[in-house]
């Protein structure tokens, strides 16, 4: 493969970025100047839209989009709730929750419903991020009227069975170690821990070993009342089925879930820590073989008018194959097998990020060559032709990303999420188009860090530790410690 | 108007008596083979205003020999690499700045490329790939360059991936006689040591049209695919086909054990490798089945003996489609405090049970569900219908066995799942491999 699956994970995480872009028109960004339109013809990557959706609400307060796809004839229903790790006081709560809503419901077992949804042939799992929790699922149209059922139990009345749980809490507290054992499925971990710090933004989706240790059912119980409630779920529906029959069955599924209470979120806006000098976090991992680091500092919420802009530019530092940084690292020096960077935004704020990894003696030539790349920006900019590439590559890669029922329906889910609408997808391609030189240049030197950078490096400390006090003031923990802590 | 996938789901629709019967017919593949023994496969679909492009390559790390192994993953990162009218660079920049991506991968059979690109941009990516098929460039420095970057993806995969760490020694311990024994990636040592030679051979023997398949699936129109196809790709010469890969891997007569120590592993992880043959085989649905009953879902067999029972954090099997005979692997991770030898004994008890005691009908049609679901799935885009099309094409000698594979699939019973394990999942054709922090020493 010419990419790597960190590449790719990071690309996966750009993508993120650029599906869940802000739906305002960069146009509407107050205190800057209507961007011009560029003054080349733009690549012609065809035309595209979002199908038709439907959006509206129950009784109770349940938020539902239906969007009727009839390729295959396969349905998708994934339902959102607002509560994630943000929501987390011990730590590992939401992404507990989420888990132990498949551990049994409706008067069925936990075996009984894994049953059922695998003789379908069917998919049903649960999981929880930041700032959400997701129950996904799809399944063959001819069987709606057995998977809904166990969905709306799932979601609305889960057992919670003890000794189900007991199991669970041992699986994930031994998930916590077996992660560990790849540096790069936990680097963006211990990045956030540097970045925000006890802000909640920090705290890992997965807990740490303490925290999930002293997890009861009371306490998932308490998790699940204060957030699964109807006016704070949001269900989606995508895939081959008739409109009118599926709104009555949501209606009968989804109706009698009451509302217990008012839900109260954190004011996630708040005590964002400042960056004040360059750090290090160097995590040894005593036999390791590479170094693998990501460098960066804060990034851009959700919300952000500037966020599609911001991805075009970033595709030329780090974010597709010929972007500088994988330019540089991979094609001319042969330091690593790839190399990249991304916005990574939240409701309330975000991280940038560049992300690559090399053999431990090379080190310090991957970091100074990373640097030394990524300060082009200011020193050198954005030349016409890079840029028009870079839009042309940004539109023509849009249309796959929204192919299938479970890429729409997570669209759908994140547009619940984080509040935007279908102006982002079907006014993207124009704002590509929009962008100019002059345009770039404001974006590089208002939102990519310059100053007081942050870095995580994980690899074997013995040889690196000098290299890593080079960039900063130097942490170092070790990987099989508890947690991702910066102390 | 998005077309419907029943063009290829007729069988489908019949043999699982599924829904969406309103089929049309395989004739939606369209196909041609060029004067030079090109085959190209077509299937037009409109849904979004892009298509793909996928060029199968009939070399993989089975036509290696020691000394050179690696070198075809090494020459799929080569064609790269500049060519007569595209130089360094220029692939990737020109595709890019058409709006297109592209990558590919090689495993022990075949060498693909994938493009996926803007539709508009069709004719560039014939140009791009005629370009490099033709005349390839392959020069010295970016030779050295690619080295590293390949030497890099290998210890990477190494530091981050336990099954990498170990599938790659319990191959070379499986097979003592077949390529197969080695990783794709390659040894170390022969990554730091092809020589240009090798690699301007291996272009001309492996990379000549006669031995490609290619596909193209999106919005595209098939009279424009033919033209295009003759005027760039019909006057690249045809070759003399590669020989063929003649060493036949003996049977197993006893079972092997291999051990590998990284310190950081937390608990032991198990791998079990079974002697299985080939896709062409009529077994291969029923191991293919079986492997499903083991491994897919918490209602398999591996989840409920394994992990619901607090043995293996995770269980999972996998059978590779492959042209030679290969190996059917069985995977299981320690929980905390459990052994590798529980969890060995764990594993090969469930797989003994099916051999003893078969499997039920209901297992069996629960799976067949699973295999109609995972074929929706797979043709819900553009790209999946490229890649499953090809890989029909290659590995069971005709892309219409797509139509045909639910067919074979339902035609599989539970006394042919459990004469397979009998026949294949039995001790003396396995082999056994431990990775752990610490090795135990002698006493």
């Amino acid at each position: 493969m010419k990419l790597s699956p960190l590449s790719k994970q990071i690309k996966s995480c750009w993508l993120v970025a650029l599906v869940l872009g802000s739906s305002v028109a960069l146009s509407a960004c107050n205190s800057t100047p209507a961007p011009k339109i560029a003054e080349v013809a733009a690549v012609d990557t065809g035309s595209f839209s979002l199908p038709q959706y439907e959006q509206y609400q129950l009784a109770n307060g349940l938020t539902v989009y239906l969007m009727p796809q009839k390729e295959v004839p396969l349905i998708t229903i994934d339902a959102v709730v607002r509560a994630g790790s943000v929501n987390d006081i011990l730590g590992g709560e939401a992404r507990l929750t989420a888990k132990s809503l498949m551990l049994g419901a409706g008067g069925k077992t936990k075996a009984e419903i894994e049953q059922a949804v695998d003789f379908l042939g069917a998919s049903l799992g649960s999981s929880a991020g930041k700032e959400g929790s997701y129950l996904s699922s799809d399944f063959m149209a001819k069987d709606l009227d057995v998977m809904l059922p166990i969905i709306s139990s799932v979601l609305t009345s889960p057992d919670f069975d003890s000794k189900e749980f007991t199991k669970l809490k041992e699986r994930e507290i031994a998930g916590l170690s077996q992660a560990k054992e790849s540096p790069r499925s936990v680097i963006g971990r211990y990045f956030d821990k540097l970045i925000f710090a006890d802000h909640a933004y920090g705290k890992p989706s997965s807990g740490n070993r303490d925290g999930l240790k002293k997890q009861d059912i009371s306490r998932l119980k308490r998790f699940y009342q204060s957030y699964y409630q109807p006016q704070n779920t949001a269900i989606t529906v995508v895939g081959d089925f008739d409109k009118a029959a599926m709104k009555a069955k949501l209606k009968q599924a989804f109706g009698q879930w009451e509302m217990l209470s008012q839900v109260s979120q954190p004011n996630l806006a708040v005590d964002l820590p400042e960056l004040d000098r360059n750090r290090v976090l160097l995590v040894n991992k005593g036999d390791a073989i590479e170094t693998t680091f990501l460098i960066g500092g804060k990034g851009v919420a959700y919300d952000n008018a500037d966020l599609v802009g911001l991805t075009v530019v970033n595709t030329i530092l780090g974010g597709r194959f010929t972007s500088w940084l994988n330019d540089e690292l991979r094609v001319n020096a042969g330091l690593t097998y790839g190399a990249r960077s991304a916005f990574i935004p939240y409701s309330k704020a975000g991280v940038f990020r560049i992300s690559t990894f090399t053999k431990s003696d090379t080190t310090e030539a991957a970091i100074d060559l990373a640097l030394e790349t990524y300060s082009r920006l200011w020193e050198q900019g954005v030349d016409q032709a890079t840029l028009d590439s870079a839009k042309a590559y940004v539109k023509g890669q849009f249309p796959p990303k929204y192919e299938t029922n479970g890429q729409l329906a997570g669209l759908l889910t994140n547009m619940y999420l984080y509040g935007f609408d279908d102006s982002y997808i079907n006014d993207f391609q124009a704002k590509v188009d929009g962008l100019t030189i002059a345009e770039t240049k404001r974006l590089v030197s208002k939102y990519f860090p310059q100053d007081n950078l942050q870095y995580v490096l994980i690899g074997n400390a013995d040889n690196i530790g000098t290299v890593a006090a080079k960039y900063g003031t130097v942490t170092q923990v070790d990987i099989k410690d508890i947690g991702f802590d910066v102390k | 108007m998005k077309r419907t996938l029943s063009a290829l789901s007729l069988s489908l629709g019949l043999m699982f008596a599924a829904t969406a019967a309103q089929a049309t017919t395989a004739e939606d593949v369209k196909s041609f083979t060029l004067d030079n023994g090109m085959k190209v496969m077509v299937l037009e679909d409109h849904s979004i205003p892009n298509a793909n492009m996928y060029l199968f390559w009939k070399v993989g790390s089975r036509n290696e020999v020691p000394g050179i192994t690696g070198i075809s993953h090494f020459f799929e990162h080569m064609m790269f690499n500049g060519s007569n009218k595209y130089g360094p660079k220029m692939f990737d920049r020109t595709m890019e700045a058409a709006g297109g991506a592209n990558n590919a991968y090689t495993t022990e059979d075949l060498t693909v490329y994938t493009d996926w690109f803007p539709a508009n941009a069709l004719e560039t990516m014939f140009d791009l790939e005629a370009d490099r098929i033709a005349n390839l460039d392959i020069n010295p420095q970016m030779v050295e360059s690619e080295r590293n970057v390949v030497a890099s993806e290998r210890t990477t995969g190494l530091e981050n991936s336990n099954w990498r760490a170990l599938s790659g020694p319990l191959k070379g311990v499986a097979f003592q006689a077949h390529p197969y024994s080695w990783s794709v990636i390659g040894h170390e040592s022969d990554i730091h040591a092809w020589t240009l030679d090798d690699l301007v051979k291996y272009h001309k023997t492996y990379y000549a049209p006669n031995n490609a398949v290619v596909v193209i699936a999106g919005d595209v129109q098939f009279d424009n695919v033919k033209k295009l196809s003759e005027q760039y790709f019909g006057a690249i010469p045809a070759q003399t086909p590669p020989a063929k890969v003649r060493t036949v891997e003996p049977e197993q007569k006893g079972e092997r054990r291999l051990f590998v120590e990284k310190a950081s592993v937390s608990t032991p992880n198990v791998m079990i490798g079974y002697h299985t043959p080939a896709a062409k085989s009529d077994d291969y649905y029923a191991l293919d089945v079986l492997s499903s009953i083991l491994s897919e879902g918490n209602s398999s067999r591996l989840y409920q003996g394994l992990v619901d029972k607090q043995i293996a954090l995770a269980a999972q099997t996998y059978m590779p489609t492959s042209f030679d005979p290969n190996l059917f692997y069985v995977f299981g991770i320690a929980s905390p405090k459990v052994s590798a030898e529980t969890v060995e004994k764990a594993l090969i008890e469930q797989i003994d049970l099916i051999a003893e005691k078969g499997v039920t009908q209901h297992e069996l049609d629960k799976v067949k569900n699973i295999k109609l679901m995972n074929f929706y799935r797979t043709l819900e885009t553009i790209n999946g219908k490229a890649n499953t099309i090809g890989t029909y094409e290659l590995y069971f000698g005709s892309y219409k066995k797509l139509f045909n594979a639910p067919e074979l699939y339902n035609k599989v019973t539970p006394a042919d799942i459990q004469r397979v394990a009998k026949t294949y999942l039995k001790k003396s054709n396995r082999t056994v491999g431990v990775l752990a922090a610490k090795e135990e020493m002698d006493k």
